[in-house]
């Protein structure tokens, strides 16, 4: 974890709704993998903080790394960035997401969310022929997907959650892994629980993890905003997470 | 430079620089390592523990306000022994002293937090958290047993009550006071739509905490050392609870939003507070302001 410095170097819309910001970042960003994330807020010159609204930093969680010195956050387009904009970065936050040795096929799904927080592990999976489902379920359906890579399989869940073949794309995935949006995100992660439950036999553990994306105001395990409580006790979304096996947290509210 | 910031006696607390990080904003430890030289601060306050295990707060726990934040996280620590037992090492090593917040729950149990705690050399004093609805007989009886802890005693004062509960805590032993607990207050989260409620920080806060500890220079004897806490984001706030008459201050999540604040703010005032003694001009320790740049220039012309 450090406190760096960054600036956009390049903006690029990908689709009618997000825009994706290169950042010219130190090189301890650049090892970064899938799962980890940076706490970022704007800057003027010699560190100084012109405004406290947002007053908190936010999450960015990025979808690629192109070289020893760039990442690429995707980011809504309603918002407006530019081009050498300076930016404080603290990261990386959080551990990598753990997969499987085996890993050949693996779900996706994103619930009330865009599904950006998981789009960073795609190009290693593909290159290592895994097969990709990605579930948009809620208002995750209004993503515009057209920017990712072809060989994903892109499936949009009817109103009550359920999508087409569900049955077998659960019994088919060696891994899944969940996103959920910020409101009742406990609820939200417990009624995919209850999806996966209804239509598996057993869920083992380390099946399906719940990736977390709460707004976290110090990410070094301090302030405790970010607990949750689990079979082995509690744990942070800043320092443990943020993905979490499901069949392990507490999902009651 | 040395600053003593509790009264004279046998257990008085001298820190380096009169600038610490406030409970609840750096945790127990140095989670803060990486991000703050912690050499530069005068002392670290720890989350606020308790005697027994607390669970985190269920439901929202964060409300983001225009300019600020409201924080409801329920105290959460895994009680007093395990959190002497996690980090008495950490502690040890840490360069600064180590004030442990106490969460002032009821005078029993700080007769056992004594117990775990007298002897405990990398405990360098307890800052006593009071609660927001406390009257002055209990809080009376909370600062008398936490007094009896051979450990310099500051305490920490709910904003509401502030001025009213001063003499009380003084009366029953506090060493120092600090002024004071974020307010509470209640906000509508966004995506639930529920009103929360919870401790408010921003830099708002820091004209309403300013008042107050103005009025407690004014109300209580000299020699009972204020320390200023409250919407700290800036050098200038923090010389500005130096000028209302406190000794030291404490930031609280202007560390989140911006960690090397801590350590700027520390450095600045530390810096400050040595050559107002020596009645130096203020940009000698503030780069932004011209004051001797244009003294010297004066000098010169009127030398020339």
């Amino acid at each position: 974890m450090k406190d760096t410095q960054a600036y956009i170097e390049r903006i690029r819309r990908v689709s009618r709704d997000y825009q994706r910001l290169e950042l010219a970042v130190d090189k301890s960003l650049s090892s970064m993998l899938a799962g980890q994330a940076v706490l970022a807020r704007r800057i003027e010159k010699d560190y100084e903080i012109q405004h406290w609204n947002p007053y908190l930093r936010e999450l960015w969680f990025p979808v690629e790394i192109l070289n020893s010195n760039i990442i690429v956050v995707e980011v809504p387009a309603a918002k407006s960035y530019q081009p050498g904009q300076l930016l404080s970065l603290l990261g990386p936050i959080g551990k990598p997401f753990k997969f499987r040795r085996k890993l050949r096929n693996i779900l996706l799904i994103a619930y009330d969310t865009p599904p950006t927080s998981l789009l960073m592990m795609l190009p290693a999976l593909l290159a290592n022929d895994a097969s990709v489902t990605m579930v948009l379920m809620g208002t995750a359906c209004q993503y515009d997907t057209g920017h990712l890579p072809e060989e994903i399989e892109i499936v949009h869940a009817e109103e009550d959650l359920s999508w087409q073949d569900m049955v077998m794309t659960l019994g088919w995935a060696d891994q899944v892994f969940v996103l959920v949006g910020p409101s009742k995100e406990l609820a939200n992660f417990a009624d995919v629980m209850r999806l996966v439950r209804e239509r598996r036999n057993d869920v083992p553990a380390n099946y399906i993890f719940g990736v977390f994306q709460r707004q976290l105001p110090c990410a070094v395990g301090a302030c405790y905003v970010c607990m949750l409580r689990s079979n082995d006790g509690s744990k942070l979304q800043c320092v443990d997470g943020p993905a979490f096996d499901l069949t392990s947290l507490h999902l009651e509210n | 430079m040395v600053v003593e910031i509790t009264r004279p006696g046998k257990t008085s607390l001298l820190l380096s620089t009169p600038v610490m990080p406030a409970a609840g904003t750096v945790g127990f430890g140095d989670n803060y390592h990486r991000l703050v030289d912690y050499e530069k601060l005068g002392a670290i306050i720890t989350n606020p523990v308790t005697i027994e295990r607390w669970n985190p707060a269920s439901g929202t726990r964060l409300v983001p306000l225009p300019g600020g934040i409201l924080v409801h996280t329920g105290l959460p620590n895994p009680g007093l022994k395990r959190v002497i037992q996690q980090n008495r090492r950490v502690w040890g090593r840490l360069p600064i002293p180590v004030v442990l917040h106490l969460a002032g729950t009821s005078a029993p149990h700080m007769k056992q937090a004594g117990e775990m705690i007298d002897g405990l050399d990398v405990i360098a004093g307890i800052e006593l958290g009071l609660n927001d609805d406390i009257d002055e007989g209990e809080a009376f009886a909370l600062v008398s047993a936490a007094a009896a802890i051979e450990k310099p005693l500051l305490v920490r004062l709910p904003f509401y009550e502030a001025g009213h509960l001063a003499p009380a805590v003084l009366d029953a032993g506090a060493d120092a006071l600090v002024v004071s607990a974020a307010p509470r207050g209640t906000a509508r989260e966004e995506h639930t739509g529920r009103l929360v409620s919870g401790r408010i920080y921003g830099p708002l806060v820091k004209p309403l905490v300013l008042r107050i500890v103005g009025r407690l220079r004014r109300q209580v004897p000299e020699e009972v050392p204020i320390i200023g806490a409250g919407g700290i984001h800036s050098p200038l706030d923090a010389r500005d609870y130096i000028e209302a008459g406190a000794v030291a201050v404490q930031v609280d999540t202007a560390t989140w939003a911006q960690p090397k604040m801590l350590e700027r703010i520390a450095r600045d005032l530390g810096g400050w507070i040595a050559t107002r003694r020596k009645d130096a001009l203020m940009d000698e320790w503030h780069p932004d302001m011209g004051q001797t740049e244009a003294a010297q220039r004066g000098a010169a012309q009127s030398g020339g």
